[in-house]
Order: C-alpha cells, then sequence, then structure tokens
C-alpha cells in the first residue's frame, strides 16, 4: 500500500550526525561548570534536549536536579544554578530575578547561561541593565538542527514565523545560515541552490559570506546533497491554511505533534493512561500510512490487522522446534507490530469521532470552494456561522485568512462584518489579532477594482507552464481524491524540480534566486544530484512533507526537509493572535 | 681542502671549536665599544649602542647618541638621547628594545628607533635610583630585573605583562653584590647574587644561602657568573681565577678549570650547542678570549681590538670594531666528515663524490666501501646535516652535492630531508646577506622557526624579501603573504606624506582579494595614526561588514556603521550600533535615524516591547503611527490597567488614536468595548457573578443562563446584535439551560432566520428526540432530509427524499439504512431511483 521507493533512489545522509555533536557541546557546555549544578530548562527546549541527551546522560555531568523555567521563584538548594535558554529577553529577567533574590538574602552562588541556539546582545544588555551581568557567565550552545525523522530536520524555532513575517525582526536568518553552513560543512557544499522570498535571499547571503570567511574547509569535498531549495512561508499560506488530510497532518491538527512525538491520550489508549509515541520512520506500521490520506488509512490498518491476525495463526500448525524458532524470532517481532497497530487504530478512531462532530465534510468542502474561488457567498455566510457558533477561535481565524487570500481581500463589506462578528464572538481583543493579520498580509481588504483572484491568476499562468502540467499530472491520482488539490497549487515550489529550469526562473520574481556552481556541479555524482534539501523558512506542514515525499518517489528523487518549526494552520494562526497576558 | 680545519681548536679529546667570521663590519663607530652601552639581541638581532656618557666624569653637556645597527653593521636608525641616564640596554624577544633609566622608567623602542612605549618599575626606584638592570628572556616573554640603590632586586618576569615584583631583602647586604644574575628556573624567574664568599639565592618568598657543589676552597670573593642560554647551567669565575661549572641549581657540578688570571673578565658567556655533552665556557679580557671546559687546556685567542661576546643558542657571536665572528663546537656530523683522516661514511663519500668529479675510479673505491658496510644512508644524512651546520655556501654546496650522488645508489631514500635542507639553506643563505643581516645558524633557525622569522623580516620592513621566502617555502596564504602584506599595508599608511587616495589606492592593488587580509585591521593602523578619512576609504575594501562596524563606531561614524551592520545581516551588529547611538545622539535625532532604517527600527521595537514600553510609545508618536499607537493602548488596556477606569481611558486614547489613522473600525470596535466594559461593571454590581472581559456574545449568553432574558434582550439591542447570532445564542444557551418550554416560545416567536435544522441539531446533541420532532417538521424542505435522519426517522425521510427527487439525498438516506428494519425503506428508495433512471 505504502509506495515504495524506486530502485534508484538516492541513499539519505546520516543525520544522526548532528544529534552527536550537539550532545558533545553540551556535555562539554556542561563540564565548564564542574561540580553538582542544578539545570533550569525552558519550556520550549525540554522536548529537543530530551531527544539529545535523556536524563542519566545530564545526571551523569553531575546535573543534580532538573527544573522548568517558570515565572516561580526557584527552590534549588545548589550551589551552582545553571540556565538552558533560548535568546529572549523574558528569560533574562527571570535570571536575572533569581540572581538579585539571591544577593538580597546575601547568597553567592555561580550562574551560567547557556542559550542555544545562540546569544543575542540585546539578551546581555537585559542582564547588565538588571545588574547581574558581573555575576552571571554566558555561553552558546549551537544547536540549531535536530533531526526528528530520517529525512527531517528542524530547528524549533517556532517563533521564527512570528518574529520574521509579523515583526521584521531579522535575528534568526543568522541562525539559519549557521545552520546551512554546518550542513554544508558535514554534507560537503550544495552545487544549486534556489531560493524564493527575501528571507530566503537573506539566508542565503549571510550563508554564503560565512562560507567565504571558512573558505578551504569545504573546497575539495564531493557533495552529497545536489540541490537546495529556500522557501520562504508567506510565498504560500494556502497550503499551509488548508485542513491537513494526509495521516500524519491529521495527527498533528488532532493530538499536535510535539518535536517528532506526541500523546495519545486516554480516548486513544483505552486504558486511563496517556500514551507517549514517537512517530518517526522507525514505527513501521506509521511509516507505511502517514503520507496517506485519511480515508484510506482505515482500509489498511485492517487489512494490516487480517495480515497480522494470520501471521499470530501461522502456529498452530507448527511442531515445538518451528514453535521455538517463532517464539525466539518472530514473535517479538508481531507483539510490537501488534501494539503500534492498536495505537494508530484509536488514533484513527479518535480522529473519526472529532472530525465528525465538527461537520468535517462541510468544512472541507468550504475549503474546497475557497480553493476553486467558487461560491464565494456560501462560503462566506458559512464562515459566518461558523463564527457566530463560536465553534473555534483559531478556525474561524484560519477560514477568514483562507478567504482573504484566496480572494486577494475580503470586499469591505465582509471585511467590516467578519471582524465585528469575530469580536462579538471571541472578545475585542482580537482586534490586535486583526491588526497582525493585516500586517502579515493574511487578512486584508481587497483594493478596489482588483477582479481576478491572486491565486486564479498565479495558477493560470502555471497551468500553461509545461513543467507544472507534468507535475499537476503526477498529482492528479491524489488530487482526485480529496483537496489534495491544495497541494499541488503549491505548485511554486514544485514545478521547478521540473526539467525546463529556464522556464521556471523566468516566473521568477525580483527577490527570488537561483545559483549554480558548476565547477561543484561538475564533482557531484548524479546519486547526490537527486538528493534534494528544501529549507521552509517559517515552518511546513506534515502535509508539504507528505506532498514532496510523493513527488519523490514518483521521479526517484529524496527530499531532506529543513523547517524552522513543523507547524499546521493552528499553529500560525496562534501565532499571530493575541493573547490576554 | 686540506686547511679546512686549519681554525678548528681541539679542546679536550672529543671536541673541537671553530671560529669563522660573519662579516666584516664597517659600520663607522664614533666611540670605542667599551665607552659604550652596548645591546645585542639573540638569534642574530640588532645591536644597539648609546654612548655612556655618565660613566665619565664628564659634564654631560652632549646628549648621547642612541644608535641601532643590524648584525651586519647596517645603521637602522640613529636617534639623539633626550631623556635620563641609561642604566642598561636589553632587547626583548619581540626585538624591541628597552632602556632602563636611572629613575625606574623603562622606554621601549622599536627596530627602528621608533618609540613605542614607556613603562615604570615602581615608585620606590624612584628616590633610591636603579644600580644595575639586566633584561632576560623567559616562555613568557622578555624579562626585566633591577638592583636599586637600597640594594632590593625587583623584577617582572613578562614586560608585556607588567606584574612587578620585589625580592625579598638580603639579609645583612651593606653593599652591592659582586655580580648577580637572574635564573629562570621552573618557569619562576629568580636571582642569585654573591657578596663576598656568599652566594644567595632569592625567589617569590626568601633569600636563601646557597653553596656550589664542589666549589675550591679559597674563595673570597665571585667576580662573575654566567647562566646558560636555557638556564640549565652556571658558571662562576672567582678571585682566585677559578672557574666553577655546573648546573643552575647549583646541586651538581660539571667541571671546573684554573685560569690563574685573577682580574675579573669583562665578560662570561656560555658556549654549548643543544644536546651536545660539552661543556665551555667563553671568558674575554680585554685582549684575551679563553674557552675553557672539561679539560686541563683551554683554547685562547688574542683579541685586537675590543670585543662583545653575545650568546646564542649554539655559541657565542664577537663583534668588535671591524669584524663579527661565529665561534661554537664543531657539529657531531662536521666533525666527522672533515676530521682529519676520518673514515666515516660521510667523509668517504665526500670523497667519493670529488673523485668522481675529477672522473677517477677510486670514487668507486670509495663508494664500495661505504656499501659494504651498509652505511651509504648514513653517509647520505651526514652530508646532508653538515651541510646545514656549514656557513659557506660553497662548503654547504659541495656536501648537498655529495649527498644528492650518494642517494643515486640507494633504492629508497625519502626525500624530503634533502628537499627541506635545501630550502632552508636558500632561505638562510638569503637572510645572512649582508644586506639583511640576520646571521642565523640552522638549529637557531629551528628553535626559531620560520613564521618567527618573517616576523623579524616583517619588522625589518623586508616585505619583498619575506614574500619571496613564503611563496618559495609555499607557506599557505593567510600564514604567508596575506599576513606579510597586511604588515606591508599598516606601514604604509604610516607614511604621512602620501595622499590618502594614493595610500587606499596602493594597498588595494597590492592585497587585492587576497583572502586572510583584514583591511580592517589596516584601517584601524591609519586610525591610530590619525588618518580618518583613509581608514574609512580602507574599510571600504573589507567584504566583511562585521569588521567595519566596531572600527566605525570607534570614529564616530555611527550613522555609517548602522548601514554597515544591517548589510552585514548581523542582528547583534545592529543592536550594538542602536545603544551607540542612543548614547550619542539625542532622542529626536535617534529616531530619525531609525526611521529610515526599517530593519533597524523592528530590532529596537522587538527589544522595546519587552524593555521600554515608553519608548515604543515616543516611537510611535514621532512617526505618527497612529494605527499601532491604537495598538498600543488597547494592549496596554489589558495588559497594564486594572482599575475599570483606567481601561476605559486607555481605550479612550487607543480609539482617538486609531481615528487619527483613519481607521473607522478599530475606533467604534474600541468605543463598543468600552460600553460594553462599563456596562459589564454595572451588571456585575447589580447581578453578582462575573462578566467583566467576557466577549459580547459570552456576555449576552451569560445573561440567558442566568434568566435575565430581558436584560439580554435589552444588550442585543444596544451593540445591534444581528438576529442570525441571536438566535444561535439563544438557541445554545437555552438549549444548555434544557429550558425547552422556553425554546419552543423563542423558536415560535418569529421565522427563525438560521432555519430551524440547528434546533433539530441541538436537541438531539441535548439527547431530547421528543423535543427534536417537534422541529423537524419546520426544516424548509432543502434540509429536511437531513433533519428527519437525526431524528431517526428513516421511512419519512426517504419518502422525502423521493418526492425530491433528489440522487444526492437518495444516497444519503440509503447511506443510513441499517439492518432489517430499514429493508423495507431500502428498497423503496431502489425502486425510486430505477423509476427515476426510467424516465
Amino acid at each position: 500500500m505504502a509506495f515504495p521507493h524506486r530502485l534508484d533512489a538516492p541513499e539519505l545522509p546520516d543525520f544522526s550526525m548532528l544529534k552527536r555533536l550537539a550532545r558533545d557541546q553540551l556535555i562539554y557546555l556542561l563540564e565548564q561548570l564542574p561540580g553538582k549544578k542544578d539545570l533550569f530548562i525552558e519550556a520550549d527546549l525540554m522536548s529537543p534536549l530530551d531527544r539529545i541527551a535523556n536524563v542519566s546522560i545530564l545526571k551523569q555531568h553531575e546535573v543534580d536536579k532538573l527544573y522548568k523555567v517558570e515565572n516561580k521563584p526557584a527552590v534549588s538548594s545548589s550551589e551552582q544554578l545553571c540556565f538552558l535558554v533560548r535568546p529572549r529577553i523574558k528569560n533574562m529577567r527571570y535570571v536575572a530575578s533569581l540572581v538579585n533574590a539571591d544577593k538580597l538574602a546575601g547568597r553567592t552562588r555561580k550562574y551560567k547561561v547557556i542559550f542555544s541556539p545562540q546569544k543575542f546582545h540585546a539578551c546581555e544588555m537585559v542582564l547588565e541593565e538588571e545588574g547581574v551581568y558581573g555575576d552571571v557567565s554566558c555561553d552558546e550552545w549551537a544547536f540549531s538542527l535536530l533531526p526528528l525523522d530520517v529525512d527531517l530536520l528542524s530547528m524549533e524555532l517556532p517563533e521564527f514565523f512570528r518574529d520574521y513575517f509579523l515583526e521584521g525582526d531579522q535575528r534568526w536568518i543568522n541562525t539559519v545560515a549557521q545552520a546551512l553552513h554546518l550542513l554544508s560543512t558535514l554534507y560537503g557544499p550544495f552545487p544549486n541552490c534556489y531560493g524564493i522570498g527575501r528571507c530566503a535571499k537573506m539566508s542565503y547571503e549571510l550563508w554564503r559570506i560565512l562560507e567565504q570567511e571558512e573558505d578551504g574547509e569545504t573546497k575539495g569535498r564531493r557533495p552529497e546533497i545536489g540541490h537546495i531549495f529556500l522557501l520562504d512561508r508567506d510565498v504560500d499560506f494556502v497550503t499551509a491554511l488548508c485542513s491537513q488530510v494526509v495521516y500524519e497532518g491529521l495527527v498533528d491538527d488532532t493530538f499536535r505533534i510535539k518535536c517528532g512525538s506526541v500523546d495519545f491520550g486516554p480516548e486513544v489508549t483505552s486504558s486511563d493512561r496517556s500514551l507517549k509515541v514517537l512517530l518517526n520512520a522507525e514505527d513501521k506500521v506509521f511509516n507505511e500510512i502517514r503520507n496517506e490520506h485519511f480515508s484510506n488509512v482505515f482500509g489498511f490498518l485492517s487489512q494490516k490487522a487480517r495480515n497480522l491476525q494470520a501471521q499470530y495463526d501461522r502456529r498452530r500448525g507448527m511442531d515445538i522446534k518451528q514453535m521455538k524458532n517463532f517464539v525466539s524470532q518472530e514473535l517479538k517481532g508481531l507483539k510490537q507490530e501488534h501494539r503500534l497497530l492498536s495505537v494508530h487504530i484509536g488514533a484513527c478512531e479518535s480522529i473519526m469521532k472529532k472530525k465528525t462532530k465538527q461537520d468535517f465534510q462541510e468544512l472541507i468542502k468550504t475549503e474546497h470552494a475557497l480553493l476553486e474561488g467558487f461560491n464565494i457567498r456560501e462560503s462566506t455566510s458559512y464562515i459566518e456561522e461558523h463564527i457566530d457558533r463560536q465553534v473555534s477561535p483559531i478556525e474561524s481565524l484560519r477560514l477568514m485568512c483562507l478567504l482573504s487570500i484566496t480572494e486577494n481581500g475580503l470586499i469591505p463589506k465582509d471585511y467590516r462584518s467578519l471582524k465585528t462578528q469575530y469580536l462579538q464572538s471571541y472578545g475585542p481583543e482580537h482586534l490586535l489579532t486583526f491588526s497582525n493579520l493585516r500586517r502579515a498580509g493574511l487578512l486584508t481588504e481587497q483594493a478596489p477594482g482588483d477582479t481576478l483572484t491572486a491565486v486564479e491568476s498565479k495558477v493560470s499562468k502555471l497551468v500553461t507552464d509545461k513543467a507544472a502540467g507534468k507535475i499537476t499530472d503526477a498529482f492528479s491520482s491524489l488530487a482526485k481524491r480529496s483537496n489534495f488539490r491544495a497541494i499541488s497549487k503549491k505548485l511554486n515550489l514544485v514545478r521547478r524540480i521540473g526539467t525546463d529550469r529556464a522556464a521556471v526562473l523566468r516566473l521568477l520574481n525580483c527577490s527570488e534566486l537561483a545559483f549554480t556552481d558548476m565547477t561543484k556541479e561538475d564533482k557531484a555524482s548524479s546519486e547526490s544530484l537527486r538528493l534534494i534539501l528544501v529549507v521552509f523558512l517559517g515552518g511546513c506542514t506534515f502535509s508539504e512533507i507528505s506532498a514532496l515525499r510523493f513527488l519523490g518517489r514518483e521521479k526517484g528523487y529524496r527530499f531532506i526537509f529543513l523547517t524552522t518549526a513543523v507547524t499546521n494552520s493552528a499553529r500560525l494562526m496562534e501565532a499571530m493572535s493575541e493573547v490576554k497576558a | 681542502m686540506d686547511c679546512y680545519t686549519a681554525n678548528w681548536n681541539p679542546l679536550g679529546d672529543s671536541a673541537f671549536y671553530r671560529k669563522y667570521e660573519l662579516y666584516s663590519m664597517d659600520w663607522d663607530l664614533k666611540e670605542e665599544l667599551r665607552d659604550c652601552l652596548v645591546a645585542a639581541a639573540p638569534y642574530g638581532g640588532p645591536i644597539a649602542l648609546l654612548r655612556n656618557p655618565w660613566r665619565k666624569e664628564k659634564a654631560a653637556s652632549v646628549r648621547p647618541v642612541l644608535e641601532i645597527y643590524s648584525a651586519s653593521g647596517l645603521p637602522l636608525a640613529s636617534l639623539l638621547w633626550k631623556s635620563g641616564t641609561v642604566v642598561s640596554l636589553g632587547w626583548s624577544a619581540e626585538e624591541e628594545l628597552l632602556c632602563v633609566q636611572e629613575d625606574g622608567g623603562v622606554l621601549v623602542y622599536g627596530l627602528h628607533g621608533d618609540f613605542r612605549r614607556h613603562f615604570s618599575m615602581g615608585n620606590e626606584v624612584l628616590q633610591n635610583r636603579i644600580l644595575d638592570a639586566r633584561i632576560f628572556h623567559t616562555e613568557f616573554g622578555s624579562g626585566v630585573a633591577i638592583l636599586t640603590g637600597a640594594h632590593r632586586f625587583i623584577l617582572s618576569a613578562n614586560v608585556s605583562d607588567l606584574k612587578l615584583r620585589r625580592m625579598p631583602e638580603v639579609p645583612g647586604l651593606q653593599g652591592a653584590p659582586t655580580c648577580w644574575t637572574a635564573l629562570c628556573q621552573d618557569r619562576v624567574a629568580h636571582i642569585l647574587l654573591a657578596v663576598g664568599p656568599d652566594l644567595y639565592l632569592l625567589d617569590q618568598s626568601a633569600c636563601s644561602a646557597v653553596t656550589p657543589f664542589g666549589l675550591a676552597p679559597g674563595v673570597s670573593s665571585f667576580l662573575q657568573m654566567a647562566v646558560s642560554f636555557t638556564y640549565r647551567h652556571l658558571a662562576l669565575f672567582t678571585d682566585t681565577g677559578y672557574i666553577w661549572m655546573g648546573t643552575a641549581s647549583l646541586k651538581e657540578k660539571l667541571c671546573e678549570f684554573n685560569c690563574n688570571i685573577r682580574a675579573p673578565p669583562k665578560q662570561m658567556v656560555w658556549c654549548s650547542r643543544p644536546r651536545s655533552k660539552e661543556r665551555a665556557v667563553v671568558v674575554a679580557w680585554e685582549r684575551r678570549l679563553m674557552v675553557v671546559g672539561d679539560a686541563p687546556e683551554s683554547i685562547q685567542f688574542v683579541l685586537d681590538e675590543d670585543s662583545y661576546l653575545v650568546p646564542e643558542l649554539d655559541g657565542v657571536r664577537i663583534f668588535s670594531r671591524s669584524t663579527h665572528e661565529f665561534l661554537h663546537e664543531v657539529p657531531v656530523a662536521s666533525e666527522e666528515i672533515f676530521k682529519i683522516a676520518s673514515m666515516a661514511p660521510g667523509a668517504l663519500l665526500l670523497e667519493a663524490q670529488k673523485e668522481y668529479e675529477k672522473e677517477s675510479q677510486k670514487a668507486d673505491e670509495y663508494l664500495r666501501e661505504i656499501q659494504e658496510l651498509g652505511q651509504l644512508t648514513q653517509a647520505v644524512q651526514q652530508c646532508i646535516e653538515a651541510a646545514g651546520h656549514e656557513h659557506r655556501p660553497d662548503m654547504q654546496k659541495s656536501l648537498l652535492r655529495a649527498a644528492s650522488f650518494g642517494k643515486c645508489f640507494l633504492d629508497r631514500f625519502p626525500p624530503d630531508s634533502f628537499v627541506r635542507m635545501c630550502q632552508d639553506l636558500r632561505v638562510l643563505n638569503a637572510i645572512r646577506d649582508y644586506h639583511i643581516g640576520i646571521p642565523l645558524t640552522y638549529s637557531q633557525y629551528k628553535q626559531l622557526t620560520i613564521q618567527v622569522l618573517l616576523d623579524r623580516l616583517v619588522l625589518r620592513r623586508l616585505y619583498p624579501l619575506a614574500i619571496q621566502i613564503c611563496e618559495y617555502l609555499r607557506l599557505p596564504e593567510v600564514q604567508g603573504v596575506s599576513r606579510i602584506l597586511a604588515h606591508w599595508a599598516c606601514y604604509k599608511v604610516q607614511q604621512k606624506d602620501v595622499s590618502d587616495e594614493d595610500v587606499a589606492r596602493a594597498i588595494n592593488q597590492k592585497l587585492g582579494d587576497t583572502p586572510g587580509v583584514s583591511y580592517s585591521d589596516i584601517a584601524a593602523r591609519a586610525y591610530g595614526c590619525g588618518r580618518t578619512e583613509l581608514a574609512i576609504k580602507l574599510l571600504e575594501y573589507e567584504p566583511r561588514s562585521g569588521e567595519q562596524v566596531p572600527l566605525l563606531l570607534k570614529m564616530k561614524r555611527s550613522k555609517l556603521a548602522l548601514s554597515k551592520a544591517i548589510e552585514s545581516g548581523d542582528t547583534d551588529l545592529v543592536f550594538t550600533v542602536l545603544l551607540h547611538l542612543k548614547n550619542e545622539l539625542n532622542r529626536g535625532d535617534f529616531f530619525m535615524t531609525l526611521r529610515n532604517q526599517p530593519m533597524a527600527l523592528s530590532l529596537y521595537r522587538q527589544f522595546c516591547k519587552h524593555q521600554e514600553l515608553e519608548t515604543l510609545k515616543d516611537l510611535y508618536n514621532q512617526d505618527d503611527n497612529h494605527q499601532e499607537l491604537g495598538s498600543f493602548h488597547i494592549r496596554a488596556s489589558y495588559a497594564a490597567e486594572e482599575r475599570i477606569e483606567g481601561r476605559v481611558a486607555a481605550l479612550q486614547t487607543a480609539a482617538d488614536a486609531f481615528y487619527k489613522a483613519k481607521n473607522e473600525f478599530a475606533a467604534k470596535a474600541t468605543e463598543d468595548q468600552m460600553r460594553l466594559l462599563r456596562l459589564q461593571r454595572r451588571l456585575e454590581d447589580e447581578l453578582g457573578g462575573r462578566f467583566l472581559d467576557l466577549s459580547l456574545h459570552d456576555t449576552v449568553t451569560t445573561l440567558i443562563l442566568g434568566g435575565h432574558n430581558k436584560r439580554a434582550e435589552q444588550l442585543a439591542r444596544d451593540f445591534r446584535i444581528p438576529d442570525k447570532r441571536l438566535w444561535w445564542l439563544k438557541l445554545t444557551a437555552l438549549a444548555d439551560l434544557e429550558d425547552w418550554e422556553e425554546l419552543e416560545k423563542f423558536s415560535k416567536s418569529k421565522k427563525s432566520p438560521i432555519g430551524y435544522l440547528p434546533f433539530v441539531e441541538i436537541c438531539m446533541k441535548q439527547h431530547n428526540k421528543y423535543e427534536a420532532k417537534k422541529y423537524a417538521s419546520r426544516v424548509g424542505p432543502e434540509q429536511k432530509v437531513k433533519a428527519l435522519l437525526l431524528v431517526g426517522d428513516v421511512a419519512q425521510a426517504a419518502d422525502v427524499a423521493i418526492e425530491h427527487r433528489n440522487e444526492a439525498e437518495l444516497s444519503l438516506v440509503l447511506s443510513h439504512c441499517t439492518g432489517a428494519t430499514d429493508g423495507a425503506t431500502a428498497d423503496k428508495i431502489q425502486r425510486a431511483r430505477a423509476q427515476a433512471q426510467k424516465k
């Protein structure tokens, strides 16, 4: 059922090296503070840290107790405190308050702040302003790339989206450039680079500068990855805002996958305890259904269950020896598979229950209509009803944005009335949310005289493009099934892998770039040229990942994904929302 | 070749010492050496002379002249000495001249007589004066030790990181010690001094009397002491003409010698090679030079002129008015080869090669002899090594030729030692040249390393030679050529007579994009010389903006720095500049600058949002950004204000701002919110419960749930809640209350704007099928099927669907048909379908 990869598909590079690097560096930093110490970890860093170094490793390096960084006074009695935080001003205030409280109490302790992935001058400024700069030693843990899966690297920087696309804050771009630099030192230079968007361009340029400064190291290395694509999230909000229909995406939408693992509650496990499941290619069952349209998943799972039963049943006709063999070799695997199967079936049921309750069909239909650009009035009133019924503030917002983007802005009357309705339903503080959304271009008012909608014009331009046409064909099988069309609309990503690169470049705007280093390309083997690194600046969804995996299987490419964070429509909307403090 | 060993002098049985001329000096010395303070740097370094007028009782009417010469006697600098009385001169490891003055001040000069800096050896010395001073070298750098007029020692182990250490007092010391020296043991500097027959060792904490092991009796005074180059050995000269040589710890005696000369020697220095067993000391009197070692006889030389000894790693340099010579122990390889009647393989090979050139068959005989002993490899190695130790190029050549000849008869001889020796010799010969004047021996060169040698060439401004050496040795650009070019450029910017444009162009032409050259360093140097404009021009060539910014800030070009920082994309850099600007400019100008730099502005805004809210407000005010100002006040109304009046006031300010921003919608919404807040407050007062901060929708819902229907309707009217919303709201609220009676009343109050399907749905949600059925009948025709299915009336749903002849509805009903109970219905539908198809 899951598509096997074509035989000539290239092997993926081994990314576990990144984990080892990060772990070694962290240990080194911890050892810089000899003796017993308490470690304060920022909540956002807990899951990534868990993937790099578990508690026992930390204990080995004399970490005594672990605390979460939160707005509460610490109760630690250790003489040495170590803080592992993101470079945020809020955290600096926390550290400063701790140090100052100790000073008042006449206590002297050692403090060390480890910034991940890098230190910002503003943070040191705050420490200085609070008068504790001299008491605290600062360090950097350059942990910017977490391999979540064999083909997925995440920087775990969800704030990238808001900071860059809303606040115009470019400080993370340097981090991205450094991550790319790290990749190119480990896995050889990239012969071909492409990018769409301003952020992509800036990242690329900064990265180039870094490479030049340390020239000579990567020289002469054979490239392992042939192409790199840098994409700004704001190039395509549509895909990210659509409901996800592949299994992995749905699991993310429903249960929220956090750092590659998900907490299945009692309703899934059908016991009273919740279960933490790691979702990656090692989970064999999951690996086969993750990229599937949800409607197929049930069928597949039941087929799988039958196969499993058959394998269990085999033991009936066995003699002692065969039985021994079976128990010692196969049974464990079968048991494991059994367990996974039951987890995923539980998850499916739970998703089904939730989706039918929310009238998923209607929702999908509306989204579909929005994407196709028909029945706008009906869709608008559907959204209105959605708001009136207070279904969910995030969902309502998502639909409004989707409407705005597909229609190239709302017509003034709708713009006002929808906003009024929304404020009445979900509270007036969302006035700020709307102001944010407008700034990010997600929810705007139509300029008078603008009739042809943006997406329509984009798509019509693309469909005439030969290369793009081919790829749409590749998608048609999936597209028929559902609104996978949304993804095929993301042709501005997909089309360029097609052969006709020149035609593609014609379509690119000023802010897009393409860079090919012929000397490097010569060295690249044909194998590596079919390995493609796609960098999403501002996050990507599991649907997008699935779509590219599918494309890769069809065409014999392998894609590697590097994203600032795995995101979905809800996370995007939450990033834009103003919540009362 | 017979006379090649003519200048070899045997000392004891096993060692030979030879002295050969390095240069004949044609420096035009006005004074005798003995009238001058002399300092010569080790490793073939420069020589500094300062005529010592203070020694003679003459009035200091004439100012002395400080002269610096290369080792070959070429003048490097000459300057009139204008400062105080100099006690001692010495060279630091970086080839800087340290002039220790009587008042404790130490002036530091460069090789070319350029004043670098000065430091003091402490206030104590100001009164007491300095009697004597020594400059010594440790592994950390160069140290200075002084003896004050109060007979106290003060030393600093490293002049570039000055830390003065006052040594403990020597008990009972009345006069100046007869001789003293600085020792360096276990990375700590000590002082060893002699007072009459006693020796004292001063370390950080204590003064201890020491006695050399095995010292001959009858000594009443030590006249001279010498420490070896490596601080490992010590030699003492006593008033009886007896010389004791031993380890620096004084615990072991190596040898002793009695020269029977009671006059104090002028100089005494060690002359030994690293890794050689031979120990020898060179002692110089006015006209006599003596090499003394572990042998009953000594080697004696007559000195025609005033001479000065310079201890080196592997020998002694001796210079006088007319010559500059080198005295050293003949290295083993050379000895083996050149010793008279030597049968060493190297000697035979050299002989064989010579015969070969003479086309004599003897060459073969010699070769055979070596080969029979299987010593050809050794022979080649010997020749290569010996070549390194030869000073004269013709000897180097003949030895190398022999080595190369021998190599031909070897199968596998790794060529790199030969090649490297050729390269090294070429470099050595180049720098030993008269014009360069650095007479390094091979061992010194290896000890010094090529990097340091290049530094020294750069220090002498011999840039072309340095570059040629780099290119010849194929050193990586960053370590080699680029570094030298950068130094050249730094020197270039100091040439004040050339215009800024010319300097900048010249530098750029030479340096181009050479990797590893930091234009910002050069610019910093230019700025240091007060050439700001040139510095800015040079910075233009710097490719890394990150490097440009700090210097620009230093030069007070903050605005330029800001744009460069932004170009670099490094936000930290931008932030640094911003903070700089903030302090430098007044608020208004600062904001104006920000306004033109959106990237910096957003960065600063982010910072203010967390740290300086008031500044943020000012920023928006400055820009007349009323939209953001409004948002700011709205946020304040939630976050900052507690009291309701304060919140309303904040909202009012926000609304005003929105009006100014022509955002009527936001203004209206804000005003609504103000009304709502006030109202919620009143509701709380009158009805109790919590209303504040609920949305309008929730407020109304809460009212209905609390049974205040009138109030709810009033509110809905006041805030013009659309009918649809009100219906949804009431419907949900009443269903939650399970107030079915009221719900029915409500449904009949007028025609529902949202239809009746939601009524059915909501009743079913509360599992009230009875109520649901009531509404199902009222559902409009297009949703009827759905409604009927919801209440579970499949049969009727089928009827309606058939009536509608709607294919989609039919299949929907069909999908709801389950089990036997609905069998009849299913059939019915199938039939209807078939009929429809017939038509």
